[in-house]
């Protein structure tokens, strides 16, 4: 194989790496501040992607043209309006069900998953169809002997590294992050020293779907194309890749997303001719990690109490 | 303290009237053609049930159940008999019949998994889908008597499922969760790319024939015509009876007390010698047995097998029957299945809408009344014993 | 009470649990006979269940070794444990909740019960016999603890009161007629006479069962000082006395690390 297609391979690996750790990084910050699994949370990332698609549908309206301007417009919409969606998700569906069975919070958020998905499906206009996704960022590459290093998908793993890292400075750095982490580590002290335990969870979701819409808009980017499905297949991948890296870590978060990935793009670089069964592939790597380790690498900190 | 009173006869009565009133309303609703009548209909029948709830009806329904559940199981698979008899020329009906009864076998096998053992199951869909795309690979390529097709589509759908017996048992929880999620995308992923399954378009399925007799022609009974979907309800039904009986005598056993304490408490049932992985694995591959077994005969009855109709979506429609009905019990899957299938095939606004809708059910469900519409009973060993 | 049976039912030495960097048991040693009740006392988080997890095989020892009528069950699962002849009670009550009483204790009849699927399924007659059977058993025992409870054998467990609830966890504990009872707080959530009752129980059970030994972790006092034979005191998961209750009370290292600070 030559080596401009082995960058090329590389290339969109990490652009697949990026995206997994996004949404692994959500799965993972709900399961530090309440102990669950959000089944939802793939869903908030195709409703993230699909309002920044009709923000963009609804600027061009208004005769904004400028693609600087639409993406942020959009960006902002997406994020707020999903970080606004998971607070209430938190706020309606999970918090109420703090006391039942935590698999009735599976259940139902699974449940939710589906009416977010069915929504977009059946209320989008023709959202059954996969549908385009404007090409905003500029489409120069540079010729690096036989592999053209593609400018908008340089800015859309900067950006992607830039949200990670803002993040981590959130968490490590901020009287909110402090809050976050206390929480996770041990909730019933956090009360008793006065944090607003229900305020920080609402908090935490709002940041982990935010997330999501931003990958959301990322994966339309680089795609040029979104369909009513994205969101589950990257929910149960950035699921696996959350517990790759053992849940309620988030650089375990990061890495099992990159690692998810470079498996997925091996399988697809020394198997080249079953390329009809990459995503039949990606899901076998999800089972076979499961029935290989399934508390992750990192193993996760079990501690029942007898 | 004696088993049997005299006022036994007496409480055979709700429950055999109740059998009977529902009887007649689902002849009238599978009746009807008219949108706003069907509509007119199903409230009738919500408010019903809501007044009849408010009376305590049926509480002593449920008592009646418990007591007499065998003559009342027997009347009703007699008034199944009689709805399929009143339709016995239309087609649509009596299919529609048969996806209610293979539908209800299917999650009683779902049952056994989630409801009793506690191992969750969301790939439900793609194990019946394995039943009846096994029906119509053997059926084309190779000339096994029916009979047994049924018993090896079943096997098929344990024994695929059997690869994920490892991440399962390893697993709790929501991890579990994910396992058969992921398998329930990678099913459908891989019938749309497998040509030699059909692809996108699926296969088709040649018709039943069982002790020489074929299942695709109309029965004639003198100057009576029958559809031949009947032959696949009388199919369906004892199918399904079996099941029934199978699953029942499970459950009130100490096979049933096992599973429900390694649900209820894994930890605890491991101190007093439960073997956790033999329990587990017992309710697993049964109930995917049973929901192979369902799958298969659906895949005669359908006469096709396409991708799109084993996806995760379906999946969780079982998933959402069981809930509804109310987990663990075999009735509530009886009646919430009705419910499930009947009413977007009724009324026609709705078709395109169900999967929304019942998951916004079953979410109302979790939040204010999470045992089901008809919760499971305590365990009683022996229907009407009293100490 | 003076020991009358000297060989020894229960043989624990050197017998060592790590939690990371917690020592939870350091080389604990422990001997008891048949017929004995044992208390085992100490301030919280000396190891006391810790001790009780790794006897039935929950946790695994780092060291030592754990003989049970002559045979080493150091590495046994919590299966082979139980069908050895240990069950136990828990700290926190596992009942299971939706089930009734009759099956909360059948769950620990297990080893005694057929668990054949064809049995089970298709032999129903001598299923409703067992079944029958087993019925009067429990009823039975609940009885001893508290006849009006034995009328209910069909209740949910979740319905009862604490009471009830520990009551009906001793019988699930007892049904398989072990040699040795683990009891892990019997009064935890109780009031001063309901503990007492509890107790009455637990004596009039072991009358019954001349056999029948006990290890029996408890804060209450008045609850050591009345039943048990003999007291070991734990602190940081070391064995700092062994000896009657007289006798560890006028200890001096025991009243430092536990009575004491009362």
């Amino acid at each position: 194989m030559d080596l401009g297609l082995l960058a090329q391979y590389v290339m969109n690996g990490l652009m697949l790496g990026m995206m997994y750790a996004l949404v692994a990084v959500g799965f993972t910050l709900f399961f530090g501040v309440l102990d669950i699994i959000k089944f939802s949370h793939g869903d908030v990332l195709t409703v993230g992607a699909f309002t920044a698609l009709a923000t963009f549908i609804a600027l061009s309206a208004l005769g904004i043209e400028s693609s600087v301007v639409q993406l942020l417009v959009m960006l902002l919409a997406a994020i707020g309006a999903m970080a606004f969606l998971g607070a209430v998700i938190a706020r309606a569906f999970v918090l109420p069900l703090r006391s039942a069975p935590p698999l009735n919070t599976l259940l139902i958020t699974l449940m939710i998953g589906t009416v977010l998905r069915e929504m977009v499906r059946l209320f989008y206009p023709d959202g059954a169809n996969p549908k385009p996704f404007p090409r905003l960022l500029p489409a120069d590459s540079v010729n690096l002997g036989g592999f053209n290093l593609r400018l908008d998908n340089v800015i859309l793993l900067v950006a992607g590294a830039l949200v990670i890292v803002c993040l981590q400075l959130v968490l490590n750095k901020t009287k909110l992050g402090l809050a976050i982490r206390a929480v996770a580590q041990d909730e019933e002290t956090t009360k008793i020293m006065g944090v607003n335990f229900n305020r920080i969870v609402l908090v935490t979701f709002a940041i982990g779907s935010g997330l999501a819409a931003f990958a959301g808009v990322m994966n339309g980017l680089y795609y040029n194309e979104i369909n009513f499905g994205i969101g589950l297949y990257l929910g149960v991948v950035g699921f696996s890749a959350a517990i790759i890296g053992g849940l309620g870590n988030i650089y375990g978060a990061i890495l099992g997303g990159f690692l998810f990935a470079a498996l997925q793009t091996i399988g697809a670089v020394s198997l080249p001719f079953a390329s009809a069964y990459k995503d039949v592939f990606a899901f076998a790597v999800v089972i076979a990690i499961m029935a290989w380790r399934p508390t992750g690498l990192i193993p996760e900190k079990t501690s029942e109490r007898v | 303290m004696t088993g049997k009173s005299k006022t036994s006869v007496a409480s055979i009565l709700p429950g055999a009237v109740t059998l009977v009133l529902a009887t007649v309303y689902l002849i009238v609703l599978l009746r009807v053609e008219n949108q706003a009548t069907i509509l007119a209909l199903l409230g009738v029948g919500i408010a019903a049930v809501v007044m009849a709830n408010w009376l305590g009806w049926f509480a002593s329904v449920g008592q009646s159940f418990g007591e007499r559940e065998g003559p009342l199981g027997l009347l009703a698979v007699g008034l199944a008999v009689v709805v399929a008899g009143y339709f016995h020329g239309d087609h649509f009906v009596l299919l529609l019949l048969c996806t209610v009864l293979l539908y209800t076998l299917a999650t009683l096998g779902l049952n056994l998994q989630f409801g009793f053992a506690g191992v969750l199951n969301f790939a439900g869909a793609s194990f019946f889908g394995i039943g009846a795309y096994t029906a119509a690979v053997l059926n084309e390529h190779t000339s096994i008597p029916h009979l047994f097709v049924l018993l090896i589509g079943g096997g098929m759908a344990a024994l695929i499922g059997s690869l994920l017996l490892l991440p399962v048992l390893r697993t709790r929880g929501h991890y579990a969760a994910v396992v058969t999620i992921a398998f329930a995308l990678l099913f459908k992923t891989f019938l749309e790319v497998n040509d030699l399954l059909g692809g996108p378009q699926g296969l088709q399925v040649k018709s039943m024939v069982l002790f020489g007799w074929s299942f695709n022609n109309n029965i004639e009974i003198g100057s009576l015509e029958l559809s031949f979907y009947f032959a696949y309800f009388i199919a369906s039904v004892l199918l399904l009876v079996g099941a029934f009986i199978l699953v029942r005598r499970l459950e009130r056993s100490w096979i049933g007390l096992n599973l429900d304490a390694l649900r209820l408490d894994e930890t605890a049932a491991q101190c007093f010698g439960l073997n956790i992985v033999r329990w587990k694995v017992t309710a697993f591959l049964l109930g995917n047995f049973l929901i192979g077994v369902a799958g298969t005969l659906q895949g005669f009855v359908t006469g096709f097998v396409q991708p799109n109709s084993y996806t995760f979506a379906d999946s969780l429609i079982f998933v959402s029957i069981l809930l509804l009905g109310g987990i663990g019990n075999p009735w509530g899957v009886a009646v919430a299945t009705i419910i499930v299938v009947i009413v977007p095939e009724k009324l026609q606004v709705i078709q395109e809408y169900r999967f929304l809708l019942f998951s916004s059910l079953v979410i109302m469900v979790l939040l204010f009344r999470p045992d089901g519409l008809l919760p499971r009973s305590v365990r009683n060993y022996f229907p009407g014993w009293r100490p | 009470m003076t020991q009358t049976s000297p060989d020894a039912l229960l043989t624990v030495q050197a017998l060592t649990k790590r939690f990371g960097g917690l020592v939870a048991l350091d080389q604990l040693e422990l001997e008891m006979y048949r017929g004995e009740i044992i208390g085992l006392i100490g301030p919280n988080g000396s190891g006391k269940t810790t001790f009780f997890n790794v006897i039935t095989g929950l946790y695994g020892a780092d060291g030592g070794n754990v003989r049970f009528g002559g045979a080493d069950i150091t590495r046994s699962t919590p299966q082979a444990v139980y069908h050895a002849g240990i069950s136990r009670t828990f700290q926190r009550s596992r009942l299971s909740l939706p089930l009734s009483i009759f099956d909360n204790i059948m769950i620990g009849n297990h080893k005694r019960l057929s668990q054949g699927v064809w049995f089970n399924i298709m032999r129903r007659g001598a299923f409703r016999a067992e079944f029958a059977a087993s019925f009067e058993e429990a009823r039975a025992l609940v009885e001893v603890f508290d006849a009006p409870l034995a009328d209910r054998m069909l209740e949910p467990v979740g319905g009862l009161p604490m009471i009830d609830r520990r009551r009906i966890e001793i019988c699930r504990a007892l049904i398989s007629r072990p040699k040795l009872l683990l009891l892990d707080e019997p009064s935890a959530g109780m009031t001063h006479d309901e503990t007492k009752q509890l107790m009455d129980d637990i004596l009039e059970i072991r009358d019954r069962i001349q056999e029948l030994s006990i290890v029996i972790v408890e804060h209450e006092m008045g609850v050591i000082e009345r039943i048990t034979d003999r007291c070991i005191v734990l602190n940081f998961g070391r064995k700092i006395a062994d000896g009657t209750f007289a006798m560890i009370a006028a200890d001096k290292q025991v009243q430092e690390a536990y009575l004491g600070l009362q």
